[in-house]
């Protein structure tokens, strides 16, 4: 357990700047994926093993504060994606350089930006969809 | 292995290849298979169809052809295998003795084995009226 706590807090004081925020949010991002994965996994296996309780799953899904969450996952399974590319990239054309410091910050910024331009309009869509069916907008 | 040292010459250096070489190897295999997999699934079932439209037929119309069967048969293998080597790692970061670091490995192993046999069943079984 002292181990755990004096990883928290240098995670908390270590000054790593964009590499470090990009290292805690790849594993904070990758945790959040599995843990909602495996819980996936489960409620979908109800349509064979518990097909009455399928639709009582999907009725949580439905629910507004799911919806927000489940906009929160899809940033986590774009930035987990473009980040993982952004490492592939860095280390298989090793001549960009993309592990100097200078060249990682911008290319951490720039996978951030990405992340953020394919999430906006997956939210936009989402967010439509809550606000029809739960709210009765847009004649839903 | 590749080293680049700041002065730009590249030097290999013949490593044997160990267990957690290959499964660090297959870390990035599996990644680069998922991210068009599971894009392609969350934009499909999340944007495009949405929550509000799925329900056990659905379930059943999209089980009904063979492709989609494959498609999340491969989604499951390759997504949970990889999160969940991807969580041996992080704990492996947290956990420094040889014991409790084997313990992890065999119950996330253990874990991983059962909850994949899960989905798999209900895959292949399909929905169930």
């Amino acid at each position: 357990m002292s181990a755990f706590k004096t990883t928290l807090t240098g995670y908390a004081r270590y000054r790593g700047r964009e590499g470090q925020i990009s290292f805690l949010l790849h594993r904070i991002t990758g945790l959040g994926v599995l843990l909602f994965l495996t819980i996936h996994i489960l409620d979908t296996a109800t349509v064979y093993f518990f097909p009455s309780l399928y639709a009582h799953a999907i009725d949580i899904y439905r629910t507004t504060l799911f919806g927000v969450g489940e906009m929160g996952l899809i940033f986590c399974v774009i930035f987990h994606g473009v980040n993982g590319l952004r490492i592939a990239f860095a280390d298989w054309f090793p001549n960009m350089k993309l592990w100097r410091i200078t060249t990682e910050r911008k290319s951490v910024l720039f996978t951030l930006a990405i992340s953020v331009v394919l999430w906006l309009p997956t939210v936009g869509v989402m967010g439509f969809n809550i606000l029809k069916h739960n709210y009765g907008l847009f004649g839903g | 292995m590749t080293t680049v040292p700041e002065h730009g010459y590249t030097r290999q250096v013949k490593v044997k290849p160990n267990y957690e070489t290959i499964a660090w190897q297959w870390m990035r295999y599996s990644a680069v298979l998922l991210i068009p997999l599971v894009w392609f699934h969350v934009l499909l079932q999340d944007v495009i169809v949405g929550v509000h439209r799925i329900d056990l037929d659905y379930v059943q119309l999209r089980w009904a052809t063979l492709g989609w069967r494959v498609y999340d048969v491969l989604l499951l293998g390759f997504t949970f295998a990889h999160g969940m080597n991807g969580l041996r790692q992080v704990l492996n970061d947290y956990i420094h003795n040889e014991k409790p670091r084997r313990v992890v490995a065999w119950v996330l192993l253990l874990g991983w084995a059962v909850i994949t046999a899960i989905g798999g069943i209900a895959i292949i079984a399909g929905v169930r009226k």
